[in-house]
């Protein structure tokens, strides 16, 4: 309803704050323009509350300037903050059972002065608010007496009833049911559309804040490290370097808004000296073959895509277990040229090929063939054990493809140990190396 | 849902009861305490000496005409009325309503139920300040003047501390109320030693421990009650941002409310109007403590209607403990503070018991 003027809600410029020697938001600039909806997200300790807590005014930045509607926060008084910012924090508890109508009420300070009576528009206000967060039936009931649920929207009802053009919001489905989470930021963001109200919600639920965002800033050690659309913000490789985590990135058909399925700990537990989230590495497989390298390099970190690979191959069960991406083909059928362009594509992206000893007959020959021209450019490994000889079902044209790929450059390697230590020596360069590994030499 | 016919009556029926008793009880206290002193006087003489005062001899210009009361006698009796019985009285309310509604301002400013003018320090402050004149004899021949003066300054000055103490960036409630407490501790040290070695204040300096209404007059009440009135309605002015601190002072400061000048402002506007009180009456415990619980089960935890609430139920309430100590032991005048903890001790137990009945009930 207010705030119709040009230039962004909120501007923070080079904002650092410090909690003593930690610091906490380091060089933040943001910018957060009118009836956007922005979900600040990163791991606990990233800063995310203490940047909602600043803009407050309850933390002093140790260094930049944070501005409402133009005006430095510090110029500014409680109530005029108040009336240009609303709060809705993690949970509140309230001391006394007070009616939820009068609670909601507490809203409207900011436009009272100590000997003022409330006015009509008071009471029009928080009947307006308690009904867009459905409690317009628990007005007179003591707010002691509501549920998580409800009690969460009767903190953001008396947020709202300060009627502010910009709403921050502090994990504000922490304490919530899935159900709840839900409801609570669909009626935010709908809130938000609808009365071109500013939402800054602190969230660490990524496919929550994809899902009800326009913008997510991800925020890691204080830092901004990332800043756009959901689509834009959000991979397998930010989770990876910002949480720690090796999450999938899905599309929700539905929406088209991507989500994540996080699969495992990736950083708090290295399980081999080779850094996590090195490669892609292509593994090229069939009939039972890869699953032991992929089971053995997905142990080591390494980032895996596979294909061509039928369905319910258990290679293909395999990879679908890892949850890789990888180029499928019906089953039983010969290796189709979809199949064939997608495995392509993962073959472009690796980093480094490994083709296992897998038998070679006339529906899997292209998935020899495909990998010559990648040789060249892409390091690639040969399982040569079970010799091609033994696994060649289709005329000798196998053996042909294997010399062919050997001819090119690729590294014919009898096992694991072999393909390990190739895969150990193209990857070691600095980033790839943990830095306990960067030490052991010097003692 | 079953339970919601039943709930809203027995809550009512709660109320109706207790304010039905308080309405009582302050009635029957403001008739019979004109009656109640260390000098028994016939009632009817009384309330003819009354009603002569109060309509400047209008009414009954011949006060204690038709009683076996000998117009000499009458004299005296006046005098007693009037320049004893009725200032102390008007004390007692004027002192009750400040010590009510300083307890109800500290309650909200702390959170905490149990906040009470005397929890910081603020009284020992003002005992040592009545002492040192007692025990250094300054001035003992304008002691009505000089005592209060320094209970004040020294209630004060206490209450300076606790403020500087509050001013601190980043102290919390919590840590102010420890600190006030352990103020107190030892400013009750320090009264200890300084009576210690000086054992002929003691005897003057225990009526300020106990608490009196012995320095009533109506110079005394016009003081009280200027500064009281003042006091008062500067507190009850921060109703409003006291709703809101009792969501805690970062919500509070989110929706406005300075919440950091508010504290300062409310433990100064208390500790002063404790201060009035301490100077002319000494310690009288409980009075802080249980006016503002009676308030809040009457009429909910609305701080506009709390803090004025707890002033006039203050004022009944220490007018009802001195004379229950007049009618425990006529004739005698005993120190009241010990009587607003023998009244006061039981029913605020029995309000805790009730709550907590409530509680239950209503705990679905």
């Amino acid at each position: 309803m207010k705030g119709g003027t040009a230039g962004p809600c909120l501007r923070l410029q080079s904002v650092s704050v410090h909690y003593g020697e930690r610091v906490a938001v380091n060089d933040l600039s943001l910018s957060v323009d009118p009836g956007e909806f922005v979900a600040l997200t990163g791991p606990n300790g990233s800063g995310k509350t203490t940047v909602l807590r600043a803009v407050l005014g309850f933390h002093d930045p140790a260094q930049g300037s944070i501005e409402l509607f133009g005006r430095p926060t510090a110029d500014l008084s409680a109530r005029e903050r108040a009336l240009k910012v609303a709060w809705v924090p993690q949970t509140e508890s309230p001391r006394d059972n007070v009616r939820l109508y009068d609670y909601v009420l507490y809203g409207r300070f900011p436009f009272h002065g100590p000997l003022d009576a409330e006015t009509q528009e008071d009471h029009a206000v928080v009947r307006r608010v308690l009904k867009e967060v459905g409690l317009a039936d628990r007005s007179e009931d003591g707010v002691l007496s509501l549920s998580g649920g409800e009690r969460q929207r009767a903190i953001l009802a008396r947020a709202l009833a300060q009627s502010t053009p910009l709403l921050l919001l502090d994990e504000p489905t922490t304490h919530l049911d899935i159900g709840h989470q839900l409801d609570l930021l669909d009626r935010v963001r709908s809130l938000s559309r609808t009365r071109r109200v500013a939402v800054v919600a602190a969230l660490h639920d990524l496919n929550l804040a994809a899902r009800f965002a326009d913008r997510i800033v991800v925020l890691s050690h204080g830092r901004r490290v990332a800043d756009g659309t959901p689509s834009g913000v959000l991979s397998e490789e930010l989770l990876a370097r910002v949480w720690g985590v090796v999450a999938d990135l899905e599309l929700d058909r539905r929406t088209g808004l991507p989500y994540l399925v996080p699969r495992e700990l990736s950083v708090d537990r290295p399980r081999s000296p080779t850094s996590p989230f090195v490669g892609p590495v292509h593994v090229v497989g069939g009939g039972g073959a890869a699953t032991p390298i992929l089971r053995a390099l997905a142990d080591e970190g390494y980032r895996l895509t596979a294909g061509v690979l039928h369905l319910l191959d258990s290679d293909q069960e395999t990879a679908a277990s890892l949850a890789l991406p990888t180029a499928l083909e019906s089953p039983f059928a010969p290796i189709g040229p979809k199949a064939r362009s997608q495995n392509r594509l993962l073959l472009e992206a690796a980093r480094a090929i490994v083709v296992a000893p897998f038998a070679v007959g006339p529906s899997n020959l292209a998935n020899l063939e495909d990998v010559r021209p990648f040789v060249p450019r892409v390091p690639t490994f040969l399982f040569r054990t079970p010799p091609i000889q033994e696994r060649d079902f289709c005329d000798g044209r196998g053996e042909v493809a294997w010399r062919d790929l050997v001819a090119a450059g690729a590294t014919e390697v009898d096992g694991f140990d072999g393909m390990s230590e190739g895969l150990g020596r193209l990857f070691s360069s600095p980033p790839a190396t943990p830095p306990a590994a960067r030490v052991a030499p010097a003692s | 849902m079953a339970e919601d016919p039943r709930r809203p009556t027995s809550w009512l029926l709660g109320r109706a009861s207790l304010g039905l008793l308080l309405a009582v009880a302050s009635i029957l206290v403001l008739v019979i305490s004109p009656l109640l002193g260390s000098v028994a006087i016939p009632a009817r003489d009384v309330f003819q000496i009354l009603l002569h005062e109060l309509s400047g001899g209008a009414l009954f210009a011949q006060p204690c005409a038709g009683t076996p009361t000998s117009p000499r006698l009458c004299g005296a009796y006046t005098v007693i009325v009037w320049q004893l019985l009725l200032p102390e009285i008007v004390l007692a309310l004027i002192v009750g309503a400040a010590l009510g509604v300083s307890g109800g301002a500290l309650q909200g400013i702390f959170r905490n139920p149990l906040a009470d003018p005397f929890l910081l320090g603020i009284s020992s402050g003002g005992t040592i300040g009545a002492a040192v004149l007692y025990v250094y004899r300054i001035e003992v021949a304008e002691a009505d003047v000089y005592l209060p003066l320094f209970a004040f300054l020294g209630s004060v000055a206490t209450g300076l501390v606790i403020l500087g103490i509050a001013r601190g960036r980043f102290s919390s409630v919590e840590t102010l109320l420890l600190a006030g407490v352990a103020l107190a501790n030892l400013l009750s040290a320090i009264l200890s030693v300084i009576l210690l070695y000086n054992p002929n204040g003691s005897v003057q300096v225990t009526f300020w421990l106990l608490g009196g209404l012995g320095l009533a007059t109506w110079t005394v009440d016009g003081i009280a009650f200027g500064a009281v009135v003042v006091l008062g309605s500067l507190l009850v002015l921060n109703g409003r941002e006291l709703n809101l601190i009792q969501l805690g002072s970062e919500v509070a400061q989110s929706a406005g409310v300075d919440s950091r000048r508010v504290r300062l402002r409310v433990i100064l506007l208390a500790s002063m109007t404790t201060a009035v009180a301490v100077a002319f009456t000494g310690i009288i415990g409980f009075v802080g403590l249980v006016s503002p619980h009676i308030v809040r089960r009457l009429a909910g935890s609305d701080y506009r209607v709390v803090l004025p609430g707890a002033a006039l139920v203050g004022a009944v309430f220490l007018l009802g403990a001195r004379d229950i100590s007049f009618l425990a032991f006529p004739g005698s005048d005993l120190p009241i503070g010990i009587f607003t903890a023998f009244a006061g001790v039981p029913f605020f137990l029995y309000l805790l018991y009730r709550q907590r009945r409530a509680v239950t009930m209503g705990g679905a």
